[in-house]
């Protein structure tokens, strides 16, 4: 058989929902060819008033954050060091990485000039907030790409780079988190230049504050959800005693970011709040079925332990997000008077793009090593003193285990 | 972005007095022609009023905006040029990743596009609304009023304050606010008693003079604060916080790692000679 025949015969073997994936990733592909033949304004509804619609509405403010797990979790297993949750650090890498690599994608389709995106790297303009973030988001692809290696290596059993991985490990988990910090929070600086068009429900000083810790909301919960369902559908083990774990932190974490947001709210906003009726309703959803509604349902012991309450409230975290950025990068930067809605070409990109993080998602899944990590058998500890010769075994067994 | 510590008062500065404007369009036609903009296909009333073209695009980086009014019972017609304001501390330097847009030390914001990607990110930023994106092309690139620099590097005047023969004025910035202030004490029943430009978003190298309040002319309300020190006060903290966050990330988890490695040597100890741990 030639390896295409191969190829055409593994992707028959798959379900009917990840062969309709394929199809909207192609759809999503091809209209994305559009974009470069006939140009951005005719594939787009944007225009010299609105000129960011949905691609850097989602696939750039909205995607980054949805990412945020990788770095989260990294932090709390690794830096304050609650090991069992080590199991679930591989899963949200991977989705970091799809998610970083396509939000990369997603800015080079909205890009006039893709070819040129080197730019950013040669000349340099640090007062530009979008300088920060593209010089982050590059570094930490790298960063993502590096940790996502490890399964790769684990798959074919490469010893040396896996021990090069592992020593570096450490390093990686915080540059990852410290890269984070800022590119998150720079999002949010993105639109404090917007002073006299972003509305004073969103516009205020704290933005990339805000930004960072409902991006920490915002990665925990999409972890939770993951491995819920990837249990559910795709018959991996059951996670739920360290999502339970998962959910005791997240409340704290919504706490600070209402905290923080009542604050901005009240003590740091300039300008009018309620004369904009349409807006106050959004704010109003994004507020209460966003934050408060989670909250109150994660600090209930009964909702943390059933998997699907838990879920329906991480669902509800995620949302919440989901419009908060849409309302500080869509929504609320409309002058009254105007409105965007997104052509059906920029829909179907965004569409593929999903499409194909959740595709990519379920065959990496498939064919490496991503939940059948067992970490009690690895020592995460840093190695000083060349005390390393203990844990060679360790690796060697591991990996001869699983080749 | 701008070099530091320039003196506004030097740079060139236009000083458009709204009121001696007749409406007739000979800056529009001066800019396309040095600027080499192509036509556009209009028509009238397919905009807000009389203005033709109906906006600013990437063949058109000024226009005329008329505004009718009545007065003592007889219609009467107002203007606006609009153009780009050339800030003394220009939103769209700040925010550009490349650096294509550049404060010029003669006044105009000039726009370098061989290093322009075509982010938008200035069109997001500019409180005037000024910067275009040249929407018809596969790769567009961003397109806005030069202020004349090739001609003002070379000691002339604007296209535009070329042509003009009654209401714009071209020269230093510190001149044209003093000509401005001396014209609204001269003839205070004609003039609003404000200047457009003079501290609008930090300071701005053209200054209008009007009759009918801002606002209704359709000037945009833009802060008085530059506009780059919004996102500066965010961004200067960058490499504080990745330091602090990096390195308190690192402490923490060295003495957290630290405390496990001494807690499984104790227990090697404890347990004898045998060096490999069963786990």
């Amino acid at each position: 058989m030639t390896a295409a025949k191969i190829i055409i015969n593994e992707i028959k073997g798959y379900h009917r929902f990840v062969k309709f994936l394929i199809v909207l990733v192609s759809l999503g592909a091809l209209a994305s060819l559009v974009r470069f033949v006939f140009g951005l304004g005719v594939t787009t509804n944007l225009n010299d008033t609105f000129p960011w619609g949905l691609w850097i509405s989602f696939d750039v403010v909205t995607a980054v954050p949805l990412a945020a797990g990788a770095f989260t979790l990294g932090a709390i297993v690794h830096c304050f060091h609650i090991k069992k949750l080590e199991p679930l650090v591989r899963p949200a890498i991977v989705t970091g990485f799809l998610g970083y690599s396509l939000v990369c994608v997603g800015l080079l389709l909205d890009l006039g000039q893709p070819q040129r995106c080197w730019h950013t790297m040669v000349y340099w303009n640090p007062h530009s907030p979008m300088f920060e973030v593209s010089m982050c988001i590059a570094a930490y692809t790298t960063v993502l790409f590096l940790e996502f290696l490890s399964p790769v290596c684990e798959k074919f059993g490469y010893h040396v780079p896996l021990r090069l991985l592992r020593t570096i490990e450490m390093p990686l988990v915080i540059a990852a988190a410290s890269i984070s910090t800022l590119h998150q929070s720079s999002l949010g600086t993105f639109f404090l230049i917007a002073v006299d068009k972003l509305h004073s429900l969103w516009y205020n000083p704290l933005l990339p504050l805000l930004f960072w810790v409902s991006a920490m909301c915002a990665g925990i919960s999409i972890i939770i959800v993951e491995a819920t369902m990837s249990h559910k559908w795709m018959g991996q083990p059951d996670e739920s005693e360290l999502l339970e774990t998962l959910a005791k932190i997240l409340p704290w974490v919504i706490t600070a970011y209402l905290t923080l947001k009542l604050f901005s709210l009240f003590a740091l906003t300039e300008g009018p709040l309620f004369n904009r009726p349409g807006l106050v309703a959004l704010f109003a959803v994004e507020m209460l079925g966003g934050v408060i509604a989670p909250l109150v349902m994660l600090m209930n012991g009964n909702v943390r332990e059933n998997n699907r309450l838990r879920a329906t409230a991480a669902w509800l975290v995620i949302a919440g997000v989901i419009l908060n950025r849409f309302n500080v990068s869509m929504f609320g930067m409309e002058a009254p008077g105007t409105f965007y809605y997104p052509s059906f070409i920029e829909s179907l990109v965004t569409v593929g793009i999903i499409a194909a993080h959740i595709l990519f998602f379920v065959l990496i899944a498939k064919y490496f090593p991503i939940f059948e990590h067992h970490p009690e058998t690895v020592d995460y500890s840093i190695p000083d003193n060349f005390h390393k010769t203990d844990k060679g075994p360790a690796v060697h067994g591991k990996v001869a285990g699983e080749a | 972005m701008s070099e530091t510590n320039q003196d506004f008062n030097k740079s060139k500065a236009f000083l458009i007095d709204m009121t001696k404007c007749t409406g007739c369009r000979g800056c529009q036609v001066a800019c396309k022609q040095w600027n080499q903009l192509d036509a556009e296909k209009t028509e009238f009333f397919n905009g807000e009023g009389y203005q033709n073209p109906p906006l600013m695009s990437e063949h058109t980086f000024t226009r005329i905006k008329f505004r009718d009014y009545e007065k003592n019972g007889q219609n009467e017609f107002a203007f606006y040029k609009e153009m780009c304001m050339h800030c003394n501390e220009p939103a769209c330097a700040s925010v550009c990743p490349v650096g294509a847009f550049k404060k010029t030390k003669e006044g105009p914001v000039v726009y370098d596009a061989k290093r322009c990607i075509g982010c938008r990110f200035c069109m997001v930023a500019c409180p005037f609304g000024v910067p275009k994106y040249e929407w018809s092309k596969a790769f567009p690139l961003v397109r806005k009023c030069t202020g004349c620099y090739s001609r003002v590097k070379e000691g002339l005047k604007p296209a535009c304050a070329t042509t003009c023969v009654s209401a714009i004025t071209y020269g230093d910035r510190g001149e044209m606010i003093k000509e401005a202030n001396k014209r609204i004490a001269t003839r205070p029943e004609k003039y609003l008693k404000k200047l457009y430009g003079a501290e609008e978003a930090g300071g701005t190298s053209v200054i209008y003079l009007t009759a009918l309040p801002f606002d209704e002319l359709g000037f945009k309300p833009v802060t008085k604060r530059p506009l780059p020190s919004y996102t500066w006060q965010a961004l200067r903290l960058v490499p504080g916080i990745f330091l602090t966050v990096g390195s308190s990330l690192s402490l923490l988890s060295w003495f957290n790692h630290r405390k496990e490695r001494i807690a499984k040597e104790e227990e090697q100890r404890k347990s004898g000679a045998t060096p490999k741990e069963e786990s």
